[in-house]
């Protein structure tokens, strides 16, 4: 066993508004190996991008980080002074985001941005940089770069501007590179090289990538293990392939479900999650997935359920799980995925989702 | 060239009317002295009543363009729009709104579609209102039963847009659709800004309310496995032309064209199993600009199997019928599935 580059123990980051304390990421552990590809995924609101800037110290007022550990080679980021942190972000620890014209400078030029990065942390020679500023752009497959390098951002295409971020994150040799939705703004065959880049970057230059999305297809084509977030938590953790043939949580089954996939037959209905992600200021009680969940039973409401181990290198917190959902509720046939329709749990009382109409609150008060 | 589309969508179907027509539909816009960017280059297409056909292109490639000329929100530069037999480019004034009630259009996005000083009440019944269709205690009951109808609570019809979800909003949108029972809607990236979960209750809502009331669908986005999914037929746009139209089981299974291939070799699948072995289709450079576009085919400068230079520079290729229902713009359509691999 390698010891892991990163590793976030316990990671708590709240966002304090006027409207109350948003609990945006709360107790997520995970760690990340030498050289390893970790995806993880999750719809808007789930903490994903709040957890990424909390590993490089990118929290905001009114964000803060609020408990836990981040440790990267053995020194708690948590604990370092801003100047020491600003040596390791960018040199160490890369980041690439989702808009790439907003990350670059419209009034320098491309080749000025990539140097700066490298001047920055003093790590490549500095008669290097300009050499390895084409060096980096050639890598990042941008054509006639001795030429390009001297362009300024708008003359780039949107994939050569995320090609020109990918490069700028490369410049130092980082070990870990965080790519936040790099593709979400790029159109699908420019997506479909950006990828193919950064699987071919990974293997070449060893460096670990994060990678953040919504996009599940996105997240099995480049990494090895994946981490879904649901409402501020890690509601499941596995192998690629556990998450995408073998889901234990329900939430990750229910949304590999949700999308059309493009080697489907026709025809099929799709098994939409119903009902919206809970506020995360006035979270629900128990397991945060219990309101929307078809499976959900009367534990869910009361019991938050701790994350544990479902198989080897797979975890989830769940405290039905989806091999029990398919043997006792049959979840392989289920049509009907509005809340407990497969576990048949509607306490009395509880107030249904407003998609359901009057007479349904009535039916479930019956129960 | 128009001719033979149109007959060949009227072999495919020969016993219906279609419900819209597209004829050679051309827009340029005016790009300083003697430019034009050719936005939509000579477009034609049918759409039968009942039917969902997807409408499938990368940014620029001119489809939200063709969605609007089909609402008349753009006036065409040249061609014809037939809904229901009337060529609407032609109609001005009173006959183009009365004529227009029976087409009907669904926003991207469903924060910047819905007016934020309105009620939701007053969004669903302005249609109604605009139309002198139905007043007073009648229009309430209709905008209630079409709240109903989108899987909203009835008594929500006094909030306003910002107390609702993106999803709702979508369905807010909807209804106010629906309010005037139109025949046709054009659905222009209707998913795309919604989160994954919810986007799939939305394509759900569309297909149930398809069946109910009979509608029929241009269902324009750029997410391949989306517009599959809902649609009866799928046309691809590259650079202001339809290149491949086909029925949608056949889409993933035979494509006719190398830029369809390349757009389906690009989706990424959730199977880490099907994507080790899927292999993308490089297409050389960036989409060149519709100011001037190339010569012959336009796909040539990108085309994995261009004969140039030769016939693909040099003739630009019809769509034609290239099997049942499936048409494709490409000189070596034979060629595609057999030179252009996408799987290792």
């Amino acid at each position: 066993m390698t010891d892991p580059i990163l590793e976030v123990r316990n990671l708590s980051t709240h966002f304090f508004t006027d409207d109350g304390e948003v609990k945006a990421v709360r107790g997520v552990s995970f760690s990340v190996e030498p050289g390893e590809t970790l995806g993880i995924v999750g719809e808007s609101g789930c903490g994903k991008s709040v957890t990424a800037m909390s590993v490089l110290g990118l929290v905001q007022r009114p964000g803060k980080v609020v408990g836990g550990e981040i440790m990267f080679k053995g020194r708690d980021l948590l604990k370092l002074t801003k100047e020491e942190l600003r040596n390791i972000r960018g040199r160490d620890i890369a980041m690439i985001f989702q808009d790439p014209l907003s990350s670059l400078n419209p009034v320098l030029r491309v080749g000025y941005q990539i140097d700066e990065a490298m001047y920055a942390h003093d790590k490549i020679p500095r008669s290097d940089v300009e050499r390895r500023g084409i060096d980096l752009l050639k890598q990042v497959r941008v054509s006639d770069a001795e030429r390009r390098i001297k362009d300024f951002p708008h003359q780039f295409s949107g994939g050569m501007r995320q090609r020109a971020m990918i490069a700028m994150g490369l410049s130092n040799k980082p070990d870990l590179l965080i790519a936040d939705e790099p593709t979400t703004a790029l159109d699908v065959t420019v997506q479909a090289q950006i990828l193919e880049l950064l699987r071919d970057l990974n293997e070449q230059t060893g460096a670990a990538i994060i990678l953040i999305t919504h996009n599940l297809g996105v997240v099995a084509g480049l990494c090895k293990r994946v981490l879904v977030m649901y409402a501020g938590e890690i509601v499941e953790e596995g192998t690629a392939e556990q998450i995408f043939e073998r889901p234990q949580h329900p939430y990750t089954w229910s949304l590999l479900r949700s999308v059309p996939r493009i080697d489907a037959s026709r025809g099929h209905r799709l098994l939409s999650i119903e009902g919206l992600p809970p506020d995360l200021i006035d979270l629900p009680q128990g397991c945060k997935f219990n309101p929307r969940c078809p499976f959900r039973v009367e534990r869910c409401f009361t019991e938050s359920p701790p994350i544990e181990q479902v198989a080897p290198a797979q975890h989830a917190a769940c405290w039905v799980t989806m091999e029990r959902a398919y043997a006792e509720m049959g979840a392989g046939t289920i049509t009907d995925t509005s809340p407990g329709a497969a576990s048949g749990v509607h306490p009395a009382g509880r107030r249904l989702p407003a998609v359901e109409v009057p007479a349904a609150i009535g039916e479930a008060v019956g129960d | 060239m128009t001719d033979t589309v149109v007959a060949a969508a009227a072999r495919v179907a020969p016993a219906v009317e279609p419900l819209l027509r597209v004829v050679n539909v051309v827009k340029y816009f005016g790009a300083g002295v003697g430019a034009s960017v050719k936005a939509v280059d000579g477009v034609s297409f049918d759409i039968l009543p009942g039917e969902t056909v997807g409408l499938v292109g990368e940014s620029g490639c001119g489809k939200s363009t063709l969605g609007r000329m089909i609402t008349q929100l753009l006036p065409v530069t040249s061609g014809e729009v037939y809904l229901d037999g009337v060529d609407i480019t032609k109609l001005h004034g009173e006959k183009l709104r009365q004529q227009r009630k029976q087409l009907q259009m669904i926003f991207q996005d469903p924060y910047a579609s819905l007016d934020p000083r309105m009620t939701v009440g007053d969004i669903i019944a302005e249609p109604l209102v605009n139309f002198k269709m139905i007043s007073g205690r009648a229009k309430d009951a209709r905008v209630q039963e079409l709240l109903r109808t989108v899987g909203l609570n009835p008594y929500f019809n006094n909030r306003y847009p910002h107390e609702f979800s993106g999803g709702q909003r979508q369905r807010i949108g909807i209804a106010r659709a629906l309010a005037l029972n139109p025949r046709l809607i054009i659905c222009d990236e209707p998913v795309s800004a919604l989160d994954v979960s919810i986007q799939a209750q939305i394509i759900n809502l569309l297909e149930d309310l398809q069946r109910e009331f009979a509608l029929t669908y241009l269902f324009i986005a750029h997410d391949l496995s989306v517009v599959r999914h809902i649609s009866d037929r799928v046309m691809v746009m590259y650079l202001g032309k339809i290149v491949e139209v086909a029925p949608s089981e056949d889409l993933y299974t035979s494509q006719e064209h190398p830029y369809t291939r390349a757009l389906l070799s690009s989706i990424p699948v959730p199977d880490p199993r099907i994507e080790s072995k899927r292999r993308l289709v490089e297409l050389s450079g960036e989409i060149p600009s519709p100011l001037n576009p190339p010569s012959g085919c336009r796909f040539h400068t990108r085309c994995p199997i261009a004969q140039v230079p030769g016939v693909c520079a040099d003739v630009e290729p019809p769509l034609e019928l290239k099997g049942a229902g499936h048409l494709a713009a490409c000189h070596f359509s034979e060629q595609v599935r057999t030179k252009i691999a996408i799987t290792v």
